[in-house]
């Protein structure tokens, strides 16, 4: 556990993004396969995923790019800017020396997971929209001509692997850092894609009520496997916390560490189970389940990207696993120096100052 | 390219006089604080216990003399002492920032130094969340991330950077990097006969992230120093983290099969033309 990095400061917007960019991916997986696999009317079921996300996953490129420090340069992660820049300046599209440049252009790093997950999410969003379009607009004519059996089977082969990638990158982007907690482990990422999964259902099956879609053997079945996703998590979660082995004893000693375990556990794990086993299949219940398995997913993806800061705010104390208490705050004698800054409050301006 | 060049920071002549620090803020006209957007302000001006007033390499201090102070254990206290490092971007041979930067706005130069291009960084701030020394930090007013340019300016024209040219005692010592490298050997072998047994080279060899440019000769443990004894690359841990994901994603998948698999074989593809309810056709 490394405690000597500064804080990223990944807070609010990252959260939002993981959360509901995992909800689109994990819907739109499951949809491709079920549309792949079941009946027509698990597929006429399976379409209120097609509804959701590209909503949700334009949603989540908003999210981002406020997140950046300078949202006027997103397109930063696709295009390398100065060579871009230099392509224009030499004339591109009318000119060779334009178009050579141009070439060189795209920004593209397959072992950063925050390069390759720009492109994921670009791929991801394209595949959406035309599930999206084929969904909701199936009259067109351009989407008649797309809605054919070879091209729907690309799109969702593409569709399928870009909604698995973008459910679990997010995980690996956490992981590829030097913050504690999250590079102490390789088992965010499947952790997040399980949680795509299960909360991705969770919002079908209340999509799916709310709009009184498909037949109830179906919508049974939908519920019924969003069951077995949770189950899918619930292993991945135990092997993270495993995974973490002596560090798992400091992260218990943060807000955002009990979020993580107990939020995850209680309300997206045990709560949907023990509300499927006593109220079994009444209609209101399967809605219950499912938002228990959403809050869950929000406890966990709350929980895993703000541990790193509070562990960090603790300062190098906190590897030792001694209780908030006994540790000492900067400022305080004998505190431990850190290496961060802790914040003063407000200075008052001498007169003429600007 | 220019030959590599680097630090060599040797604490144990280290006064704390932060001639460092100033020379930096000088020659790069860094302010002394910046103004945040929510009116606090982020950096204290005495932090009243201690005299490491700035506390930690920021977007407005590239150096920064750390003062670490120790005592005794017991209750009086009854000795301590004073480590100081003049702390800075490492310049790492294998630089995680620069790994991770996904618009390519860090970049390595001709003399081997890692450097932010500003006007491609758009401050998605994944350098911070990977640099293992906590160096790169966000400018609040700027949008972008900032850390030491080991004064490539300077180095463009010969000169050496404002920080070790500023230092009385030549803790910071400049020069080509293998050069450097040898001084630091001899000079560990130095402290070793006068008795210091507990002195160590910090990132000379390779074995911290490839080799340091900015490498250190410290007394005791690196963590003393806020300094990790075994950083790693981020990437590390991306083939195992792809390999558990691949390996959900086809539970995932199974899953799916063994749940909605017809019993009977479905027609070829029939196209769902029935507009969904509740959505106007």
């Amino acid at each position: 556990m490394n405690l000597f990095v500064a804080d990223p400061h990944w807070y609010g917007w990252v959260v939002a993004y993981f959360f509901l960019g995992g909800i689109a991916a994990g819907a739109y997986l499951l949809a491709c396969l079920i549309e792949w696999f079941g009946t027509d009317d698990d597929a006429r079921l399976a379409r209120v995923a097609h509804w959701i996300a590209l909503p949700l996953i334009l949603l989540c490129a908003v999210f981002l790019i406020v997140d950046l420090h300078r949202p006027e340069r997103f397109w930063h992660m696709i295009f390398k800017s100065e060579v871009t820049k230099q392509a224009f300046a030499e004339g591109f599209p009318f000119t060779a020396t334009g178009w050579r440049w141009a070439a060189d252009s795209l920004m593209f790093k397959p072992w950063s997971p925050m390069s390759s997950g720009s492109w994921g999410l670009s791929v991801f969003g394209a595949c959406a929209a035309v599930s999206f379009l084929v969904a909701v607009r199936p009259h067109w004519r351009a989407v008649r001509w797309i809605n054919r059996p070879w091209v729907m089977h690309a799109v969702r082969a593409v569709g399928v692997l870009a909604a698995v990638y973008v459910g679990s990158y997010t995980g690996a982007l956490l992981s590829a850092t030097s913050q504690p907690v999250w590079s102490d482990t390789t088992w965010l990422s499947p952790l997040f894609l399980a949680s795509s999964v299960s909360t991705g259902l969770a919002a079908m099956v209340l999509l799916a009520r709310w709009k009184r879609v498909g037949t109830p053997e179906a919508r049974h079945k939908l519920e019924s496997a969003d069951l077995w996703a949770v189950g899918l998590e619930a292993v991945l979660l135990a092997a993270f916390l495993v995974s973490l082995g002596a560090y798992l004893e400091p992260m218990m000693f943060t807000v955002s560490g009990n979020l993580l375990v107990f939020g995850t556990v209680l309300a997206g794990l045990a709560a949907p189970l023990v509300i499927h086993r006593v109220y079994g299949e009444r209609g209101w219940s399967q809605a219950a389940a499912a938002v228990c398995v959403l809050i869950g997913g929000l406890c966990l993806r709350t929980g895993a990207v703000t541990v790193n800061a509070e562990l960090l705010a603790r300062g190098p104390a906190a590897a030792a696993g001694i209780s908030p208490e006994q540790t000492r705050r900067v400022g305080q004698p004998g505190a431990d120096p850190g290496n961060r800054m802790p914040e003063v409050p407000s200075r008052t301006k001498l007169p003429g100052e600007p | 390219m220019a030959q590599a060049v680097g630090f060599f920071t040797d604490i144990t002549v280290c006064i704390g006089c932060k001639a460092c620090q100033v020379a930096c803020h000088q020659w790069n006209d860094l302010p002394a604080w910046e103004d945040r957007p929510d009116g606090r302000v982020s950096l204290p001006v005495l932090s009243g216990d201690s005299y490491d007033n700035t506390r930690s390499l920021s977007a407005v201090n590239w150096r920064h003399v750390k003062f670490i102070e120790q005592f005794s254990p017991n209750a009086q206290r009854s000795e301590s002492a004073w480590l100081m490092m003049s702390d800075v971007c490492k310049h790492c041979a294998h630089a995680p920032c620069l790994e991770v930067c996904p618009t390519g706005a860090i970049v390595r130069t001709e003399f081997d130094t890692v450097y932010i291009q500003e006007p491609a960084c758009n401050g998605c701030r994944d350098c911070v969340a990977a640099c293992p020394f906590g160096v790169i930090h966000m400018s609040e007013t700027r949008g972008i991330a900032q850390k030491c340019t080991f004064c490539y300016d300077r180095l463009k024209h010969g000169l050496p950077p404002a920080c070790a040219q500023a230092c009385p005692t030549q803790s910071i010592k400049f020069g080509p990097l293998h050069q450097l490298q040898q001084e630091a050997h001899q000079r560990l072998a130095q402290l070793r006969r006068q008795g210091v047994t507990d002195a160590r080279l910090y990132g000379a060899d390779g074995e911290v992230l490839g080799g340091l440019n900015a490498f250190y000769l410290l007394r005791g443990a690196p963590e003393v120093y806020g300094l990790p004894a075994d950083p790693k690359m981020p990437s590390t841990t991306v083939p195992r983290s792809t390999f558990w994901a691949a390996l959900t994603g086809i539970a995932v998948a199974l899953g799916a099969l063994f749940k909605f698999r017809e019993r009977t074989r479905r027609p070829p593809h029939t196209p769902l033309a029935d507009p969904a309810p509740g959505v106007s056709v």
